[in-house]
């Protein structure tokens, strides 16, 4: 513990850091899941697909090919998803979803192993991001700061679209009631294959964007899968909005649990989880009323 | 890569150049590794170091060697149900592997009442030869303190007064810890801060490092293993603290199995470690270079563990031993000079005395490499509560 | 509404003769792998309970199941207690955390409800996993079996051990049915199909689904006590989320709601990934894609398919008698 505020700065920058890399994994999740009431365990699969999909294609194209690859990778994959299994599976019901993505995770793990071995995969910072910048008093990893920064950016990105633009009246209308928006002549079969292709997208961007700070295992996907859930369902469902308050109040408690209280520190998070649910069993900012 | 693998009864027969001798013993061997799972790369090197051992060293024991696979995947109940078909239903003479010490916890019990000899080829919990301690049980990989007490002795030597301790919350990372911990401040240093993060829940060590950096220390010494090793020493690096903090810890950390996917940020890095590929002997040379024609891999410790337990076996059954009885009684016997060095079995406790190499990772022609800093000689644990029981023939 | 259909009756009789038959003639792998199943056959039945008849899909019952293996085990090696009374403590113990956990989780449905259970679950498990006082990630060996000695049964034979075990499986299977036909279980089943009207009918509705998860949860802790009498050594591993979603696996294959079909589940479970995980290592995703395909199929489960293929074809027959019927 330190009384040095440099120490806390540093500390709220790491936790800021956290919450923006898991924003970026949980919002499509979440906007998957207000739009079609779908829900996808295997977006910690896809995840790890797009973590190995950069690792893999840095040393051909560089990091930034892998930035750019990764996510088309995930979103294609995404594509062939959404017309062998989750459409068929829209109205299935939760435990019918949980069940086949379950599996898919199954699939998906070994699918990684025989892909690409059992053996972890590194992947380098980007050079210009390389080393520290001063900032507030501390020195912090360029990297982080652009984790942080890409983060802030998707999310400004995503708000504009929702609120300001046609597609996003689209959207929220569909995600208030999908069959009056279908009513409206909204194309409502068009609109979900895009949102879900865009989030798996998003956690293909996820992926390699953690790939550098993380090891690429096959594993990855279903550690991070917890994480993700426990954000979406504290901020609520659904709701923009909520992965982002979500993702920063794990992101916080995570990391000033860790310095604070480091006994409890795994437990933390569960507990709160748990209280979210008695308290309000939708989560803080669920998607409708 | 695992084409030669698991199927779970057919096992694979080395020929010997005696075997077609009327009385070449057949002995039976139930290995016992987590082919699938998170440790699924180590199970493929021990078993492709054992294979290797037989190989080399079977010719002139006189025996054939079946092998019967099984993958424990890393739960102690299907271990357990594992070694008790090997045990009970294949009629196994010696039982070899165990990677986790939790199928080790699960399955010693078992072992020891049905007097099976087993090698065990790395779980490193130091109860299993203390306070678990069984005649039937010989441990020829490492114990998690006998890695990391000598560096407390050496750090301060190195003049490494106050470190920050970091590991996972879990028994090994205690044990690993505890050790040096115990080591260091008996030689006079003094450890000014420990965290320990939740073993396979923490994806950013950023708040322990800030804590580390806080806290003044000359430098931190860690244990961190397989993925979680890979990403605490790139976010060490990425805070710029290797410079002002020296990173030290468990071999384990730079391990030559995960090293490459660190990348640069593993240069200048010191752990020690019971076995390092760049060791400088004939024993080791002779090994890399068969490892290298047979796999195309460097062998990396979990390697030379399957490789030395079937030297072990193979020098068991030279001595005369064919069955479990009289296995079980030569394995704690056995001793030879090997790639890691002189390998003996401390008789109070059956687990292996070896020398501890120091080694530093540094930039070589192509990847990462090995640099030996120092061999610290080799010591036996204390005996922690194990009574051996008296010779068992 | 819960019922005993002659094709159900015919299905457990079946599985009950196959599995004595097994019991005294499988070698020692076999016998491990009856035990297996019968601790996985009584943990999907104690979720079927409650997923299948009440819609509250849990993935905590892994945490359960490890709550009465640890309790059992505890209660045994360091309180010093016999295994009958330890046995009794970690079924109660496991029945009163499931109770406050479905007191607490009753309010929230659908996969609000999967997210909570899944919390809490995570929570033990974490909570064990560091805990000293019950072995961290090593665990806990030593745990002892029922000793019934004194009717001249040998538990510490393999065999016998299978029998008992095949015993327990009947005994959670007659408290799961008893409960279903209780005015508890048609609550249960009410509640599952329209909460609103049972509770204008006066039901205090979280009491109801606290009390079917106590239920459920003590038939899990039974399974935790076999468990750890089986392998004699407990694990955290036990408690993992993947435990639960895996008894989720076991009842959609074998059928939702059926109670018998979980059952059947277990045994194709267990059999299936024994025969293919000695094929390949890969075996996790061969088991993912027979998921995926059982659930795209829309039918309940393998029982669930045969129960409706049988429905249907009496359906088709039934008109042929009344024509009969008007011609004579």
């Amino acid at each position: 513990m330190s009384t040095d505020l440099g120490f806390w700065v540093l500390q709220m920058l790491n936790a800021l850091q956290l919450s923006m890399l898991l924003f970026l994994l949980s919002v499509g999740l979440t906007v998957i899941f207000g739009l079609m009431h779908f829900v996808n365990l295997a977006h910690g699969s896809l995840y790890a697909f797009g973590a190995y999909v950069a690792a893999s294609l840095s040393g051909a194209f560089g990091y930034w090919g892998g930035f750019v690859l990764a996510p088309l990778a995930v979103a294609a994959l995404g594509a062939v998803l959404y017309f062998t299994l989750i459409r068929s599976m829209r109205r299935a019901g939760p435990m019918a979803q949980v069940l086949v993505t379950f599996g898919l995770i199954f699939v998906a793990v070994d699918a990684t192993r025989l892909i690409w071995g059992d053996l972890p995969m590194g992947s380098a910072v980007p050079k210009t991001f390389e080393g520290q910048l001063a900032l507030l008093g501390v020195q912090y990893p360029i990297y982080r700061l652009f984790i942080i920064g890409l983060g802030l950016t998707v999310l400004a990105a995503l708000t504009l679209v929702l609120s300001r633009t046609q597609i996003g009246a689209m959207i929220r209308a569909g995600v208030d009631n999908d069959q009056m928006a279908a009513c409206l002549g909204i194309n409502v079969e068009r609109m979900f294959m895009s949102v879900f292709v865009l989030g798996c997208a998003l956690a293909g961007l996820a992926g390699a964007v953690a790939a550098p700070v993380l090891s690429v295992t096959p594993d990855m996907g279903l550690q991070i899968l917890i994480p993700t859930l426990i954000v979406i369902v504290i901020g609520g469902l659904g709701s923009l909005k909520g992965a982002v308050v979500g993702s920063l109040i794990f992101g916080f408690v995570q990391t000033f649990g860790a310095v604070l209280l480091p006994t409890l520190n795994s437990v933390l998070i569960y507990a709160l989880l748990a209280a979210v649910l008695v308290i309000r069993p939708e989560g803080l900012l669920p998607a409708k009323g | 890569m695992k084409t030669t693998l698991k199927t779970a009864l057919a096992g694979l027969a080395i020929s010997t150049a005696m075997s077609s001798a009327a009385f070449a013993e057949d002995i039976k061997v139930g290995v016992l590794l987590p082919y699938s799972g998170v440790f699924a790369a180590l199970a493929q090197d021990i078993d492709d170091g054992f294979t290797l051992g037989l190989e080399t060293f079977g010719a002139d024991s006189g025996a054939t060697f079946q092998l019967v696979r099984e993958d424990t995947e890393v739960k102690p109940p299907v271990g357990l149900a594992k070694t008790k078909k090997l045990v009970l239903q294949d009629e196994v003479d010696v039982l070899m592997g165990v990677v986790s010490s939790g199928v080790l916890g699960a399955i010693r019990d078992t072992v020891d009442g049905a007097k099976v000899p087993l090698i065990v080829a790395n779980a490193g919990n130091d109860e299993a030869t203390g306070k678990d301690c069984s005649p039937y049980i010989t441990r020829i990989s490492f114990s998690n303190q006998q890695v990391n007490r000598p560096m407390g002795q050496w750090m301060v030597d190195q003049g490494v007064k106050r470190v920050f301790t970091i590991a996972p919350d879990y028994a090994a990372g205690r044990q690993m810890i505890d050790a040096f911990t115990t080591a260091f401040t008996a030689a006079g240093g003094e450890v000014i801060g420990q965290d320990w993060p939740a073993f396979q829940k923490t994806q950013d060590y950023g708040p322990f490092l800030a804590n580390a950096r806080a806290s003044g220390a000359d430098a931190v010494f860690v244990f961190f293993a397989g993925g979680e090793a890979i990403s605490f020493v790139k976010q060490y690096d990425s805070f710029g603290m290797k410079a002002a903090m020296p990173l030290y810890g468990s071999g384990f950390l730079t391990s030559s199995l995960y090293v490459n996917a660190q990348g640069p940020a593993a240069e200048g890095v010191i752990t020690a470690l019971h076995y390092v590929p760049t060791l400088d002997n004939p024993e080791n040379a002779a090994l890399v270079a068969a490892f290298k024609a047979k796999t195309g891999r460097i062998p990396s410790e979990y390697a030379v563990q399957g490789y030395d337990s079937a030297r072990a076996l193979i020098e068991a059954v030279k001595s005369g031993a064919t069955d479990r009885q009289t296995l079980a009684a030569a394995l704690p016997k056995v001793s030879f000079t090997g790639p890691r060095g002189e390998l003996k079995i401390d008789p109070a406790t059956n687990n292996v005395i070896q020398p501890i190499h120091v080694y530093e990772t540094v930039a070589g022609a192509d990847g990462l490499t090995q640099k030996v800093l120092a061999t610290l000689p080799a010591e036996a644990d204390p005996a922690n509560g194990c009574t051996m029981p008296a010779a068992i023939n | 509404m819960f019922r005993h259909t002659p094709l159900r009756l015919t299905t457990l009789g079946l599985m009950a003769a196959g599995s004595l038959i097994y019991a005294i003639i499988a070698g020692f792998f076999g016998l491990e792998i009856l035990a297996e199943i019968a601790i996985l056959a009584i943990l999907v039945i104690a979720l079927d309970l409650v997923a299948g008849f009440g819609g509250m899909v849990s993935l905590c019952h892994g945490a359960l199941m490890g709550v009465g293996a640890y309790a059992f085990t505890v209660a045994a090696n360091e309180a010093g207690m016999t295994a009958l009374p330890a046995m009794v403590l970690a079924i109660a113990l496991s029945a009163a955390i499931a109770f406050a956990i479905g007191a607490v989780c009753a309010r929230s449905i659908g996969i609000y409800f999967i997210m909570a259970t899944l919390a809490f679950g995570q929570m033990g498990y974490s909570f064990v996993f560091q805990s000293s006082l019950f072995g961290g990630d090593d665990g806990l060996s030593g745990a002892p079996r029922l000793d019934l000695s004194a009717l001249g049964i040998d538990l510490t034979d393999s065999r016998t051990f299978a029998f008992y075990a095949i015993a327990l499986v009947a005994l959670a299977y007659l408290v799961a049915a008893l409960t279903l036909r209780s005015g508890l279980g048609r609550s249960l089943v009410g509640l599952h199909h329209n909460e609103k009207r049972l509770r204008a009918l006066g039901l205090t509705v979280w009491r109801a689904k606290a009390t079917a998860f106590a239920i459920s949860g003590a038939i899990a802790g039974l399974a935790g006590c076999l468990a750890a009498q089986h392998t004699q050594y407990i694990s955290p591993g036990l408690m993992s989320w993947t435990v639960s979603g895996e008894a989720l696996v076991v009842v959609i294959l074998g059928g939702l709601g059926t109670l018998v079909g979980p059952i059947l589940g277990a045994i194709l479970f267990v059999v299936l990934k024994h025969e293919i995980s000695s094929i390949t290592p890969y075996w996790h995703a061969i088991v993912g894609l027979i998921l995926i395909a059982v659930v795209m199929s829309r039918a309940n489960g393998v029982f669930g398919f045969i129960e409706a293929r049988i429905a249907a074809r009496t359906r088709t027959r039934k008109p042929t008698l009344k024509e009969a019927d008007a011609d004579a």
